[in-house]
């Protein structure tokens, strides 16, 4: 009877590891797609690392999960066919929740709350004749201004935005809050001196979220745990401090 | 009160005793679950609401504190790109939803994202009129870091709430504990109160009756039980002690039937041969005068051929009850063999004991003994004595038998008192023929 129990045991344990969903360290990695040129949340650093807030964030979970990431980088554009095509798992990008993009993939719980600034010189406000609006192409910024009707001058990544009203080719510019605060570093961006308006709109702010493969579902509960637990014990924080100006949570 | 009661049986009682116990503490647990559950939920609570409460809190205080160092910042760099940058994270920290969910802290950054504002605005035209409102942001500054100070209180105390309901539900759990605990002993207590009054000692008392159980002694006697079970044995042991008395009066029945003959009621040949042993060695050990004799009732074959067996049956007992009225309280009688009877006379010597025999045997003569029919018959007797009081009994036995033969030949109805003890050759040819008074 000893014997039966034992291979009763065994057979109660092996499911249990097979379904616990963790990947062991030689097993396949999570694909995990990032943009280019968006600091502070992901950019190369001097020695051509990726990093960035959410390129850490999305390093802290992965190693919360104990598994292997691979990061691919890829434009805003490209970002959600390629993800709801099942074509990588995770979308390490501050996507905001949209009744549109909800049909075609899921959304892990927010790690960070944004909002959108319409950047232009004084006087020149939203839905004025005349006004091209530069956008990275694939936004939901962009999606908003052509549901406005307004012009739209879309570029490829975050860090082209401020060529544009450099050269004058764009006489304003609607970016995510976070965008702007690098956006302000460049010094001739800077002399433009153009103000800065907050725009308050639901499809504008919000909370941003990873997407994450409809193929793969039952990684929302674990990357929502990962998170939960990196929000807790200080890693979130630490990662926050080292790349932004304030709590963005 | 316990008294009162009717008697239960033992396995009842303490069932219902039991089931009275698990109730209770059944209740106490229940009770006692349901404050483990709140504190379980409070805690819960706190880990899963609270905590990420009081981070948000602590985020919020930290964007507050933010504010006030760029705005310190804003005051202490010259160069306008600093002073800008500065200013646009104050415009955003001021417009980020969580400060915005926050009223008093929303408030308080619109004010400081207005004022900081106007002076990056001054500073533009003038770069000495920031200097000249430090006086001012100090204020707002002092306000800020109020703000932050509350904030930060406010984050911990969310803790507080679900803190006190987990204390206090501990607490009560402590107090229900203890009563429970104290159930438990005050069940215990009544529990071995019970079993001793209604199992132990009526136990002990069921034991001391059967250590002291005699027929000598009365029955035992028993305090009402109320334990069934206790009053069945202590019943069977009256009863037991009921039977003993029977057994003893049988016993005694049947020691009178064994030593006596059935027909006469006088001992029978065994039981005299034993009293006799003892009366005798008590004789001689004192050195007491001890005297036998035999008798036996002439022509006795004859009077039952002529009369039938009744008739000797009715002579013996006549006979028999003709001794008894003889004879001294002292002396022993019994039927030897048919018609043949022995007896032992102790502390007197053969000279009395004549006198004695004689008496018997002419009262024997002059007996007239009815019969059923309406006759009567008469009927003599012989006896022959012996001294007992040097020899032993079997040996005397012998002489007064032999004394018997004498006043048999010597023509019946008479008493011979036999000689001193003759040499053993003798008695082969002729049985001793002296007469009593030679003593």
């Amino acid at each position: 009877m000893s014997r039966a129990a034992l291979v009763f045991l065994l057979c109660c344990a092996l499911p249990a590891s097979l379904g616990s969903g963790a990947l062991a360290a030689d097993e396949p990695a999570l694909r995990v797609l990032v943009l280019d040129n968006a600091p502070p949340m992901s950019f190369r650093d001097e020695s051509g690392q990726l990093t960035g807030f959410s390129v850490e964030i999305a390093r802290a979970v992965c190693s919360e999960m104990r598994v292997n990431c691979a990061f691919d980088v890829v434009t805003q554009s490209a970002l959600l066919p390629t993800l709801s095509q099942g074509k990588a798992d995770i979308a390490a990008v501050g996507l905001l929740e949209t009744p549109e993009r909800r049909t075609k993939m899921l959304f892990a719980k927010p790690y960070y709350r944004s909002m959108s600034l319409w950047l232009a010189r004084s006087g020149v406000s939203p839905g004025q004749a005349g006004v091209k609006v530069a956008v990275v192409g694939g936004s939901a910024q962009e999606a908003y201004g052509r549901k406005q009707g307004w012009e739209m001058h879309p570029v490829a990544t975050h860090g082209e935005l401020g060529a544009p009203l450099v050269s004058g080719e764009a006489q304003a510019v609607l970016v995510p809050m976070i965008t702007g605060i690098s956006l302000q570093k460049n010094a001739a961006f800077r002399q433009l001196d153009l103000a800065t308006t907050v725009l308050q709109a639901p499809e504008l702010g919000g909370d941003a979220s990873f997407g994450i493969s409809p193929y793969r579902p039952e990684l929302q509960k674990e990357i929502n745990a990962a998170l939960e637990r990196i929000k807790r014990n200080g890693t979130y924080d630490r990662i926050n401090s080292r790349f932004l100006p304030f709590r963005v949570s | 009160m316990i008294k009162s009661l009717q008697a239960i049986q033992a396995g009842r009682a303490f069932a219902l005793l039991a089931a009275l116990f698990v109730t209770a503490f059944g209740a106490a647990v229940v009770l006692l679950a349901l404050d483990q559950q709140r504190v379980i939920e409070a805690t819960s609570r706190l880990q899963e609401q609270t905590v990420p409460e009081i981070i948000r809190f602590q985020r919020l205080a930290r964007n507050l504190e933010q504010l006030r160092q760029e705005g310190e910042r804003i005051f202490a760099v010259s160069s306008h790109a600093s002073r800008q940058q500065s200013m646009f994270v104050v415009t955003l920290i001021a417009s980020h939803p969580s400060i915005l969910e926050h009223p008093g802290a929303a408030q308080l950054a619109r004010e400081t994202e207005q004022f900081l504002g106007d002076v990056v605005r001054q500073a533009v035209a003038d770069d000495r009129r920031p200097a000249m409102r430090y006086d001012e942001w100090q204020r707002l500054a002092a306000r800020l870091g109020m703000q932050v100070d509350d904030v930060s209180i406010q984050g911990i105390n969310l803790a507080n709430n679900d803190l006190v309901v987990a204390t206090s539900a501990m607490k009560l759990a402590r107090s229900k504990l203890m009563m429970a605990l104290i159930l438990v002993g005050v069940f215990l207590l009544g529990f071995m109160i019970i079993v001793r009054r209604h199992l132990i000692q009526p136990l002990q008392q069921i034991n001391l009756a059967l250590s002291t159980l005699s027929a000598d002694r009365p029955a035992p006697e028993f305090k009402p039980s109320t334990m069934l079970e206790i009053q069945a044995v202590e019943e069977s042991i009256c009863e037991h002690h009921a039977l003993l008395i029977q057994n003893e009066e049988t016993r005694q029945v049947l020691e009178k039937l064994a030593n006596k003959d059935g027909l006469t009621g006088l001992m029978n040949r065994r039981h005299f041969m034993q009293s006799a042993e003892v009366e005798l060695q008590r004789a001689q050990r004192y050195r007491r005068p001890v005297t036998v004799a035999m008798a036996d009732l002439d022509l006795f074959k004859k009077l039952n051929d002529t009369y039938g067996h009744a008739a000797g049956d009715a002579v013996l007992r006549a006979f028999a009850e003709l001794v008894q009225d003889t004879l001294r309280q002292s002396d022993l009688v019994c039927r030897y063999g048919g018609e043949e009877f022995a007896f032992l006379f102790p502390e007197i010597g053969p000279a009395e004991t004549e006198k004695l025999a004689e008496r018997l045997r002419a009262r024997c003569d002059a007996m007239e003994v009815p019969l059923p029919d309406g006759r009567s018959v008469k009927a003599t007797v012989s006896i022959g004595l012996a001294d007992a009081s040097e020899c032993p009994i079997e040996i005397a036995l012998k002489r007064a038998d032999e004394a018997l033969y004498e006043a048999k030949r010597l023509g019946r109805n008479r008493v011979v008192l036999s000689g001193p003890p003759v040499p053993e050759s003798a008695f082969e040819n002729e049985p001793d023929t002296r007469t009593a008074s030679l003593f």
